[in-house]
C-alpha cells in the first residue's frame, strides 16, 4: 500500500458547501426582515424593517428568500436520494448522519466529562451528536416554518386545504409556529452552531471547512476519531 | 335692492380677511381665543369655551363664520342661546342628537349642510342608530372620530384623527373601553387582537397595504355584524375580504374573529404554551450545554498548562 495519511481531508464536496451558503444566506435574510414583524410593538422595529426596504420590500425579500430555501432543502434532499442510490454515499455506523443510540451516550458522557465527573470524552465518528442535532434542526424547521411560511404566503390556497371545523384557530396556530419556532431556530443558530462552528477557542472566527471544505486531519483525529480510523486506520497500523 | 348691499357690504370685511374668517368670526374670537376654562351649559354639559383661533384658521374650516354651525347664537355678545334662525332640517336632526351633543346640537347637527352625505350614512350606521333611536349618550357622532371642527384637517395630514396612522387608535378610543364592550356585548380585546394579528403587525410597521378597521367594517355607514348590509356580514365577507385575498373562500373568510385566546379558543392558546415550553427546554439545554463545554474547555487548557509547567 502506497497511500499516504493527507494533511487535510475533504469533509464537504462542493455540492454540499453551495447547499450550505445558500442555506445560511437565505436564513440570515429570512430572520432580518422577519425579526420586525415579531416585535411590531417596539420602537426600532420601524428603524430596522426600513433598512431593508420597509415592510412591503421585506415582506417581498422575506418571501423570496422563504422559497430559495426550501427549494434549496429540496436539492438537498433531491441529492442525498441520489447520492444514496448510485452508492455514492454510503451508510455507515461511523459516518451517518443519521442518529443512533450512540449518540444519546455520548451526549451524557460528554456532559459528564465537562462537568469534571469522567475523565474520558466520548470518540466521535464522522458527525457527532452535537452536528446531528445542528442538521436535524434544519429538518424540523423546514417542516414546521417552512410550510407555515408557505400557508401564510399564500393563505387563500391553503384554505382549500384546511378542514373546516380547523377555521376558527387554525390561522392562530400557524401564525404562532411560525414566528415561535423561528425565533427557536435564531436563537439555536446563535449558540449552537455559532460556538461549535465559530466561537470555540480553536476554530475562532470560524472553521473555515465551509469554504474549502476541508478540514486538517489532527483536527479530524481529535474530533472525529473514529470516522479517522475508518479512513486511515490501515495505513496508521501499517506504519 | 337692500339685499343687494347688505350682501355687498358683508363682503367689503370678508374681502379684507380673504382666505380666513369673516370680521363677524373675529369678534367671537376676540373673546373665545382669549377665554379660558369650562362653563355648564343648559343641557348640563361641560365644555370649554376656548377656540384656538391659530389652529382654527389653520383648519378646513377656517374660513367659517362662526354661525355658519353655530346657528343659535346670531346676536353678538350673544345673551341667550335661543335667539337664532335654525333651519327645520337642522333643527330636527340636532333634536335626534341632542342626547349625545349637549354642548350645541344645532352646531354639530350643521355639519349636514356641507356633509349631507356623510351623515346620511351614518344616520343608517350602529354609531347613528344608538344615538338616535337608543338616545344613548355612547355611538360615535362626527366629532368623535374627526375630532373638534375647529381643528379638522385634511385625513392626509398627520395630525388628522383619522389620517391612516391614527384611524386604529381613534376607533379604540371607545373599542377599547371595557364599558362599552360590556354594555353592547362587544369583544374587550378587539384592537389588542388585531395589533397581534398579521394585518395589524403590518399596520403598525407602516406597510401601505395593511388594513385598518375602517378598511373590513367601513366608517360612516359602519354596521354590526350581524346586519346583513354589514361588510363584515356573513354574507359580504367573501367580498369584503376579497378586495385583498381574491378568491377568498367562505373558509378563508371565516379565520378573522377578533376573538382572544383562551377559554373561547383554547387550540392556539395552549399550542403557544406547548411551544413556549418546548422553547424553554431547547434553550435551556444548548445554552447549558455550551457554557459547559466552554468551562470545560478552559478547565482543560489550564490543566494542561500545570501538567506541562510541572514537566519542566
Amino acid at each position: 500500500m502506497n497511500r499516504e495519511i493527507p494533511k487535510e481531508y475533504l469533509r464537504f464536496n462542493v455540492t454540499e458547501r453551495i447547499q450550505h451558503v445558500i442555506m445560511f444566506v437565505t436564513f440570515l435574510l429570512l430572520s432580518f426582515t422577519g425579526w420586525a414583524l415579531k416585535y411590531p410593538e417596539i420602537e426600532q422595529s420601524k428603524w430596522w424593517i426600513s433598512i431593508w426596504g420597509g415592510p412591503k420590500t421585506a415582506g417581498l425579500i422575506h418571501r423570496a428568500a422563504g422559497i430559495t430555501m426550501l427549494l434549496d432543502f429540496a436539492w438537498h434532499c433531491a441529492y442525498l436520494a441520489y447520492s444514496l442510490s448510485t452508492g455514492k454515499m454510503k451508510l455507515r455506523l461511523n459516518t451517518t448522519i443519521i442518529p443512533l443510540p450512540k449518540d444519546i451516550t455520548d451526549a451524557i458522557k460528554n456532559i459528564l466529562y465537562f462537568l469534571g465527573l469522567s475523565k474520558t470524552k466520548p470518540e466521535f465518528g464522522r458527525f457527532s451528536y452535537i452536528h446531528k442535532f445542528d442538521y436535524w434542526a434544519v429538518f424540523w424547521g423546514m417542516g414546521i416554518i417552512g410550510l407555515s411560511g408557505l400557508f401564510l404566503a399564500f393563505p387563500v390556497t391553503s384554505s382549500y386545504i384546511f378542514p373546516a371545523w380547523s377555521v376558527n384557530w387554525i390561522w392562530e396556530v400557524i401564525s404562532i409556529m411560525h414566528s415561535d419556532e423561528a425565533l427557536l431556530a435564531i436563537v439555536f443558530i446563535l449558540f449552537w452552531h455559532f460556538y461549535n462552528e465559530h466561537l470555540r477557542y480553536n476554530k475562532f472566527p470560524m472553521s473555515m471547512t465551509w469554504i474549502t471544505g476541508k478540514i486538517p486531519i489532527e483536527d479530524m483525529k481529535h474530533e472525529h476519531p473514529l470516522e479517522y480510523k475508518l479512513e486511515f486506520g490501515d495505513i496508521e497500523k501499517g506504519k | 335692492m337692500k339685499r343687494f348691499f347688505i350682501i355687498a357690504a358683508l363682503w367689503v370685511p370678508l374681502l379684507c380677511f380673504a382666505n380666513s374668517a369673516s370680521a363677524e368670526t373675529f369678534t367671537c374670537l376676540a373673546c373665545h381665543s382669549a377665554m379660558q376654562g369650562k362653563i355648564r351649559t343648559e343641557g348640563n354639559a361641560l365644555i370649554d369655551i376656548n377656540v384656538d383661533a391659530d389652529r382654527y384658521a389653520k383648519s378646513v374650516h377656517g374660513g367659517f363664520d362662526c354661525v355658519t354651525c353655530h346657528k343659535q347664537f346670531q346676536s353678538n355678545p350673544h345673551e341667550s342661546a335661543r335667539s337664532g334662525d335654525v333651519p327645520k332640517d337642522i333643527a330636527a336632526l340636532a333634536g335626534k342628537i341632542s342626547r349625545k351633543a349637549k354642548a350645541d346640537p344645532v352646531a354639530l347637527a350643521a355639519c349636514m349642510q356641507c356633509h349631507g352625505d356623510a351623515y346620511a350614512a351614518w344616520q343608517e350606521s350602529v354609531h347613528g342608530k344608538n344615538v338616535m333611536n337608543g338616545k344613548q349618550p355612547d355611538g360615535a357622532v362626527c366629532t368623535d372620530c374627526h375630532g373638534s371642527p375647529h381643528y379638522i384637517v385634511t385625513k392626509d395630514k398627520i395630525a388628522s384623527h383619522v389620517n391612516r396612522k391614527n384611524i386604529v387608535k381613534t376607533c379604540g378610543e371607545c373599542h377599547e373601553r371595557e364599558d362599552i364592550a360590556k354594555r353592547y356585548n362587544l369583544g374587550t380585546q378587539i384592537v389588542e387582537r388585531y395589533d397581534e394579528s398579521f394585518h395589524g403587525k403590518k399596520y403598525i410597521l407602516g406597510h401601505p397595504n395593511a388594513p385598518t378597521c375602517i378598511s373590513c367594517h367601513g366608517f360612516h355607514d359602519v354596521k354590526k355584524w350581524d346586519d346583513p348590509k354589514s361588510p363584515v356580514a356573513w354574507e359580504n365577507r367573501q367580498g369584503t375580504c376579497g378586495k385583498c385575498h381574491q378568491g377568498a373562500t367562505r373558509k378563508f373568510v371565516a379565520a378573522i374573529t377578533h376573538k382572544p385566546y383562551g377559554k373561547d379558543n383554547p387550540v392556539p392558546y395552549y399550542f403557544e404554551k406547548a411551544l413556549i415550553l418546548l422553547l424553554l427546554g431547547v434553550f435551556a439545554f444548548i445554552v447549558g450545554h455550551v457554557i459547559l463545554e466552554a468551562f470545560s474547555e478552559i478547565r482543560d487548557k489550564v490543566l494542561k498548562k500545570e501538567k506541562e509547567e510541572h514537566h519542566e
